[in-house]
């Protein structure tokens, strides 16, 4: 999805998982993703993309196929090299422990023996929660939470975020906050970020988008041209109409299948 | 997370019910208290010419006092824990002293009931006298309410010479045993000092209220637990050793080996004066029961203190 | 800020201990003199105040471990369990009138109880090549009540007056806490705490959730197991030297989060510092208040510790629920 002279960072060759015998969830996948890239994974409830991040992100083996990461094997990197690499936020927080923000965040430092330069204030700083460092998680709204999150990774120092449905439950507000935030990180420090997406009109933000259904990638690209009509009644199974035209300008309507 | 919550509250309370043992005493005095002040348990609820066919009795006490009346072969139903004598371990089951089964009794077709304050509800004396069925509640919990105790049962069961037989022997083996002591006390200041072991492990001691304390009283020892505040005190073993009883006693639990189990109290209390000049009695269960083994019960303490 | 609060916590901890062996009934004081007070000082009190506070340390400790590995903040110790298998095979032992080991025998037959109920847990909570929380939970609870039910079928049909003395045992009792007891109680307790703190980053990312733990690099399963086996044993031995206490496993570890914050690497010092602090507080109450009787330590921890837990739920956001 990235351009060719970009190195590949995450590659997956004809990867296929199923949770039990019957009934197989991802088959015969293959993607990459290099430097700098940012993707989001879009398709309907249950197509798989929380299943492929965290095939990616190492969490669950592949039955069959491949996975490199910077061109080495996956699952024969160890623990805590892998974590150097690749950082994995799933969908919910649900935190039972009333850890402070700033426990949180500096937990980004476990992979490693001799802190890096940055720090937990740094990271803080990054992504605008200095000030609440001593707060609970119970404070912060549903988008400072994403936040702390992202701070957390952004201390581990992994080139590569892989973000289950980070935008989920948030205000629109906040989801354009976080997306922005994202963004301004994957320019600054030259981060590649993945990440799962169910709303269509998001995914047009994104600079490439891979379009799931059942496991399998349908299409994948430049968001305007993936996210056709046909398409997206495909993935989705609902009839939309896509509106406006130009870089950033078109929006997907759903209106006529309220009539 | 609902479910969990609720099987561990559940779980709680499970895990703390058996847990208030001395709760459980304080809760028997209290009755005991409260059943003397309201007059609930007035002994006789009726006066019988010839003594009754068919008897339940709802202690091992008052079982024992049954068969040394001679009324064994009339017992239709005892409690589990009525062992002795022999006998009435083949008598039918009615359930145990504080939770008998009402269905059990009743189904026995009893002429009346014996029961005692030290043990039985009260309540199942009501649910008895509402179904009709005749009651005699023995209120004696001391050694000298004994005599007059089965004098009183021995009128509400129709064999009074028997049981004014009985209760002369009984009064006159205390007055016999106390007279002994009285007479070997030399010098008569200096009482003995008694720790009662009924239980080792932790250590638990008969303290004031029990029939054991009433015999240690009235053969001039000193009870080292008099003061304590309930009947069978779980008790501090340092109080134990700065005490240094001159004489130490260790009841028997039933299917118990007390002297392996002792071991390890007596290694603990190795410096008191009884351990040392070996003035430690293994005794036997007759102080547990107000029954007709008290005399017995009495004369194996005056042993040990010879 | 924390580094501070900890050196104040093992002071007061080393106060407590030190008032808990000189205070009592009576005052022995520290330059005893005759042969009564050293022979309470060293044999009978000693040893009572080191095993109120081994054990307050394993329920404290191992109640912080486990409120992370189970993700509940209403677990503790007891909930898998163990204590039920410890009691149930200390109280056959009680009954049966078993002497194979000397005074040893129940303590070993509650530790081997507690090992062995460990294991059944454990095995019940594994799927799929690891332990999971909800699993071990329900396969605790669920042996918890199986063994307490046992226990009380074994107290309802015993017509033995041994049985309500070995509920007295079962039930916290630190009366017999002797010499020969303390070595094996430090070697499995102090094993447990340095397991589990070493293991204290892993805890904080499990609390997180097993793919955060992944995440930030660290096995999720094996953690949890090592974890699994250092409450096990610090629970395990807690039972063995003096039955069941109560209350410590579950709210030490929630009122020292107040205090010193989340993070388990102090959390797990702090909890079994304040539990066995607790304990010996609670232990002296419990010998001194109606000298010669002694009142159950584990009520007493309860009705001091209750109390000032509920004042600070009130006061504070102690827990995240």
């Amino acid at each position: 999805m990235s351009s060719a002279s970009k190195p590949k960072i995450l590659e997956l060759d004809g990867v296929s998982y199923s949770y039990d015998q019957n009934r197989s969830v991802i088959s015969d996948l293959s993607f990459s993703v290099g430097e700098g890239a940012f993707i989001g994974l879009l398709g309907a409830n249950g197509s798989g993309k929380s299943t492929i991040l965290k095939l990616g992100s190492g969490i669950l083996k592949p039955l069959s196929g491949s996975l490199l990461l910077w061109g080495k094997s996956l699952h024969t990197l160890n623990n805590r090299d892998r974590a150097k690499l690749i950082s994995y936020l799933p969908q919910t927080l649900d935190i039972t422990v009333p850890f402070t923000i700033k426990e949180l965040v500096s937990m980004g430092l476990y992979p490693y023996d001799i802190p890096p330069a940055m720090t937990v204030d740094d990271a803080l700083d990054m992504v605008g929660l200095r000030d609440k460092a001593d707060a609970h998680l119970t404070d912060l709204s549903g988008g400072e939470r994403r936040r702390t999150f992202i701070a957390m990774t952004l201390l581990q120092g992994a080139g590569l975020l892989l973000l289950d449905e980070p935008l989920a439950n948030l205000d629109i507000k906040y989801q354009i906050e976080l997306l922005k935030l994202l963004r301004r990180l994957k320019e600054q420090r030259n981060i590649s970020v993945v990440m799962a997406l169910h709303d269509i009109n998001i995914a047009l933000q994104f600079e490439s988008v891979i379009l799931i259904q059942n496991g399998r990638i349908i299409a994948s690209g430049d968001p305007e041209t993936v996210l056709t009509r046909e398409m997206v009644k495909h993935a989705f199974d609902v009839n939309v109409e896509i509106k406006g035209s130009g870089t950033g300008g078109i929006y997907v309507s759903y209106e006529n299948n309220f009539l | 997370m609902k479910k969990i919550l609720t099987l561990f509250i559940h779980d709680r309370l499970i895990r703390f019910y058996p847990r208030p043992d001395n709760v459980i005493e304080h809760m028997k005095n209290l009755f005991i208290i409260a059943a003397l002040v309201l007059g609930i348990s007035t002994s006789i609820s009726a006066e019988i010419a010839s003594p009754p066919k068919r008897i339940v009795s709802l202690a091992p006490n008052m079982t024992e006092i049954l068969y040394a009346l001679g009324l064994g072969d009339n017992i239709v139903g005892v409690t589990s824990f009525c062992d002795y004598p022999e006998e009435a371990k083949k008598k039918p089951k009615i359930g145990g002293m504080s939770d008998p089964s009402l269905e059990a009794v009743v189904s026995l077709k009893p002429d009346i009931v014996v029961m005692t304050t030290d043990g039985n509800p009260k309540e199942f004396e009501e649910r008895l006298r509402s179904l009709e069925v005749h009651t005699y509640v023995s209120q004696a919990r001391r050694l000298a309410d004994l005599p007059r105790g089965i004098r009183e049962l021995g009128v509400a069961l129709g064999v009074r010479e028997r049981a004014d037989a009985l209760a002369d022997k009984i009064a006159a083996g205390i007055r016999n045993s106390a007279g002994q002591k009285a007479a070997l006390a030399s010098p008569p200041s200096t009482p003995k000092k008694i720790l009662f072991i009924v239980w080792p492990e932790p250590l638990i001691v008969a303290g004031p209220g029990t029939v054991i304390n009433d015999a240690i009283a009235l053969l001039r020892g000193e009870n080292l637990a008099a003061t304590a505040k309930t009947q069978y005190p779980k008790y501090s073993i340092e109080e134990a050793i700065r005490q240094a009883p001159d004489v130490i006693m260790i009841g028997k639990a039933s299917g118990m080996d007390m002297q392996a189990i002792s071991n390890g109290i007596l290694q603990r209390l190795a410096t008191v004066p009884a351990v040392k000049n070996g003035k430690v009695c293994f005794m036997g269960d007759s102080l547990y029961r107000l029954g007709p083994r008290v005399v017995k019960g009495i004369e194996e303490l005056s042993e040990c203190l010879k | 800020m924390s580094q501070v609060r900890m050196l104040v916590l093992i002071a007061v901890t080393l106060l407590i201990v030190l008032c808990s062996v000189f205070l009592g009934p009576r005052i022995v004081s520290p330059m005893a003199t005759t042969d009564i007070d050293k022979e309470i000082l060293f044999s009978i009190r000693l040893p009572r105040v080191l095993v109120a506070l081994l054990m307050g340390m394993a329920l404290g400790a191992s109640g912080a471990v486990l409120q992370g590995i189970l993700r509940n903040p209403l677990a503790d110790p007891y909930i898998l369990g163990i204590s039920s298998g410890a009691s149930l095979s200390a109280a056959l032992g009680i009954i049966g009138g078993l002497t194979f080991l000397g005074t040893f025998t129940v303590p070993m037959l509650a530790f081997c109880g507690a090992l062995v109920t460990g294991g059944i847990v454990g095995v019940m909570g594994w799927k799929r090549g690891g332990l999971w929380p909800d699993r071990l939970l329900l396969a605790g609870v669920g042996l918890s009540f199986l063994f307490s039910a046992l226990l009380m079928l074994m107290m309802s049909i015993s017509t033995d007056e041994g049985l309500r003395r070995a509920m007295l045992w079962i039930f916290g009792d630190l009366s017999m806490s002797e010499w020969p007891r303390i070595p094996y109680g430090l070697a499995f307790v102090m094993i447990g705490i340095l397991l589990s703190t070493t293991r204290a980053k892993a805890l904080n990312a499990l609390i997180l959730g097993d793919e955060f733990a992944h995440s930030l690099g660290f096995a999720p399963r094996r953690e949890r197991f090592i974890l699994f086996i250092s409450v096990g044993l610090m629970t395990g031995a807690s039972v063995s030297l003096g039955g069941m206490i109560g209350f410590i496993g579950l709210l030490i570890p929630h009122i020292m989060r107040f205090f010193l914050g989340s993070d388990s690497r102090m959390l797990i010092p702090a909890s079994a510092l304040g539990g066995g602090a607790l304990l010996c507080i609670a232990d002296l109450i419990s010998r001194s208040l109606l000298p010669p009787l002694e009142l159950p330590a584990g009520v007493i921890t309860a009705i001091i510790g209750a109390p000032y837990f509920l004042y600070l739920l009130r006061r504070k956001d102690v827990l995240s629920i």
